[in-house]
């Protein structure tokens, strides 16, 4: 990271991947709010298996940094008692695909938690994970698998796709007074460089980002999946084509205001997500769509997404993942008359 | 550093081609030891190493050309702790470093603009009736376009006339034109010739094409084919002459070959032919196909001076306007001459003014004599 300061707010600006974004926003947080913990397998002498929390032991110590053993169930429910204790706990689970037994705590606590007790009690918690496929991994690593939290009423769903949305929308992730669980597309982890203006100033949640302008079609995805949209919206400029490109990033609650008012104007729309196609967050994107902007829809809503099998392994990793190509082909159906 | 990429070279230079490495792969580099001499468009530089290292990896040969801000040198050990997982994390392309981020937090701006609200089966007979639903006013629920507005809209539509598609000649003639249009740098020039020497008996358009193919002769160069992709034109040793035919049916240009080389008689015999086969309707398309300049004798018709449009890969067209007699100054007096209005039109891209206007002069000397003798 090379630092350099900001001549307007004084604030040091670091150019970095998205995760080191990641870092730099933790490393913030700690060092203003003495309640953020990290926990998590290997977060704190290794730093991370990806070095998301490297540096972070040596700074703020064993007892806010902590090793945990192998055993998700313990990671969540750990942090749950820490969050409706006062603290503000940010857990991390290594892959998603180990996600699972940390569902009992998340679904049936920490979700729950502001409903059970009538308000009383929140559950300031962040969980993160990497997730979605394209860095060769074996079996479990791979999954993106947003839309089964996504499907729990009492979760935050967000997922950046950039070294800027990542930093801002951790912190904002850190400092929600409910669980969210922070989605991390470790394929674009060491993608672009951005300049981050490291000054702890939060993105809002629960908002779209518009990427880019366009009036023919709208291009929605969030993670990994942004950057082959964004191909895709230059491969249709080239063709007079202009796209408009809207990033999710808070998969639950969705923002639908920006994506509704988006479609009713271009009255095309193509959804480019990672997980499988069926009954995943581009089936219930599209369902709104088709209900609000019915009379505005010049074509049906196209999605494009994996395939419903699991992730294959990596040598067939590649004819999984959604390209540029099969989102082309999608805006093609759109225009044919 | 890890990669060492190519800096700026000033003067706003972007790409430089490697002319020779001076260091190799396992090399243990100083700070400040010649690398590699570069070629700009401007000078051969040498570039030397920024910092002390091991060489790993040089990236492009003698020959190669390297963009500003791309690697050349890869050094050794300094590769950044990726971490211990499994997997591969690409890096980042270097191209794509430092990449802009702007977006929008929300809906863009422009998105307040609404769009039309039909049912897709409004939609669909809209189209079936021709209409377009952009130009139709909604009087349904939320000003929602009902399938009744559109049958309206149909009628009212029709009562103003219908619309028919081109075909045939009509449409070659649009898409010819269409293409002129965004290719052809046009000027064109104007000028009368005063013909009172001519007895009654001339055949104005034989008196064209003689004219024609004396100034060609005169002036080779507009008798050219010029292809703008390639920026290269073709001389051609012949001059074939498109006539542009006005028909019911559109507007015709069969072509009269080898005007140079034939009798005055036996073109006019050819051209007859050629307007026999336009009239009805016989004429094979090959007698439609590769004239290298083109004659509008519009001035049978009416109209004094035209803009006429070039049609590539032609370079030229010569548009005549009816003979009328004309008071003109001639030795020294006003005097009451015949006089025919010519319009000249060239592509500038193939074409000099000069040559243009050369050309003009010879068609006008070859016009203005008594007869073709």
């Amino acid at each position: 990271m090379a630092n350099q300061l900001n001549s307007k707010t004084d604030a040091e600006v670091v150019e970095s991947v998205l995760l080191e974004a990641v870092n730099l926003a933790l490393h913030y947080e700690m060092a203003h709010d003495e309640s953020v913990v990290v926990l998590g397998e290997d977060v704190g002498t290794n730093g991370g298996v990806f070095r998301a929390t490297a540096g972070l032991k040596d700074e703020f110590g064993f007892k806010r940094v902590m090793d945990t053993p192998l055993a998700e169930a313990l990671i969540s429910g750990l942090a749950v008692g820490m969050a409706t204790q006062g603290l503000k706990p940010v857990a991390e689970i290594q892959f998603m695909g180990f996600i699972f037994p940390a569902f009992e705590h998340l679904f049936c606590h920490a979700a729950r938690m502001r409903n059970r007790t009538r308000g009383r009690m929140t559950c300031p918690m962040v969980l993160r994970a990497p997730f979605g496929g394209g860095i060769h991994a074996p079996e479990h690593h791979s999954e993106s698998t947003e839309a089964l939290i996504a499907h729990t009423p009492g979760i935050r769903v967000v997922i950046p796709s950039s070294p800027i949305r990542a930093y801002g929308l951790l912190l904002a992730a850190i400092r929600d007074p409910d669980p969210v669980v922070f989605l991390e597309p470790k394929r674009i982890y060491r993608g672009a460089k951005q300049n981050i203006i490291n000054n702890g100033e939060a993105l809002p949640l629960d908002t779209c980002f518009t990427l880019r302008e366009g009036k023919d079609i709208t291009l929605i995805s969030w993670g990994a999946s942004i950057m082959e949209t964004l191909q895709a919206a230059d491969a249709l400029a080239e063709k007079g084509i202009s796209a408009e490109v809207i990033d999710v990033a808070t998969i639950k609650p969705l923002d639908m205001h920006t994506m509704l008012t988006s479609v009713a104007r271009t009255g095309r729309c193509i959804i480019i997500h990672e997980a499988v196609r069926s009954f995943g967050v581009g089936a219930e994107i599209a369902a709104q769509i088709s209900e609000k902007c019915f009379l505005n829809l010049l074509a049906p809503v196209q999605r494009v997404a994996g395939f419903d099998t699991h992730m294959p392994y990596f040598k067939n990793e590649n004819f999984y993942l959604p390209n540029t190509q099969d989102i082309l082909a999608a805006a093609k159906k759109c225009f044919s008359e | 550093m890890k990669y060492f990429k190519l800096p700026d070279l000033g003067e706003g230079l972007s790409e430089a081609e490697i002319v020779e490495w001076h260091v190799k792969v396992g090399d243990t580099l100083k700070e400040d030891q010649l690398m590699v001499s570069v070629e700009t468009a401007k000078a051969i530089v040498d570039v030397p190493s920024p910092q002390a290292g091991v060489v790993a990896g040089l990236f492009g040969e003698a020959g190669d050309v390297i963009h500003t801000g791309e690697p050349l040198v890869e050094y050794e050990g300094e590769n950044d702790d990726s971490g211990t997982v499994v997997g591969d994390l690409s890096l980042s392309d270097h191209s794509q470093n430092n990449a802009q981020d702007d977006f929008i937090v929300g809906s863009a701006h422009s998105n307040n603009l609404q769009s039309i609200k039909a049912t897709p089966s409004v939609r669909a007979l809209a189209k079936r009736l021709n209409v377009e639903i952009d130009h139709i006013k909604g009087t349904g629920q939320d000003a929602r376009i009902t399938g009744e507005d559109v049958e309206k809209a149909a009628q009212l539509d029709q009562q103003r006339g219908q619309s028919e598609p081109l075909k045939g000649v009509r449409k070659s003639m649009a898409k010819a034109m269409i293409q002129s249009h965004s290719e052809v740098v046009p000027v064109t020039l104007h000028d009368d010739v005063d013909v009172h020497l001519w007895d009654k008996q001339q055949d104005i358009t034989m008196r064209l094409v003689h004219a024609i193919a004396y100034a060609c002769e005169q002036e080779p160069a507009l008798n050219v084919w010029f292809d703008g992709k390639q920026l290269s034109r073709r001389l051609l040793n012949k001059v074939d002459l498109g006539i542009a035919v006005d028909t019911e049916k559109g507007l015709f240009v069969p072509v009269l070959r080898d005007i140079q080389n034939r009798s005055l008689e036996n073109l006019r015999l050819g051209l007859n032919d050629l307007r026999g086969a336009v009239k009805s309707r016989k004429i094979p398309p090959k007698e439609m196909q590769g004239a290298s300049i083109t004659l509008s004798n519009f001035g049978t018709l009416a109209g004094k001076y035209a803009n006429p449009i070039v049609v590539p890969p032609m370079v030229c067209i010569l548009g005549a306007g009816g003979i009328r007699d004309e008071v003109i100054a001639f030795e020294g007096k006003a005097c009451v001459h015949p006089i025919l209005p010519l319009s000249l039109t060239f592509d500038h891209r193939a074409v000099t003014g000069g040559e243009g206007a050369r050309f003009l002069k010879a068609l006008m000397d070859d016009l203005a004599k008594a007869d073709t003798e």
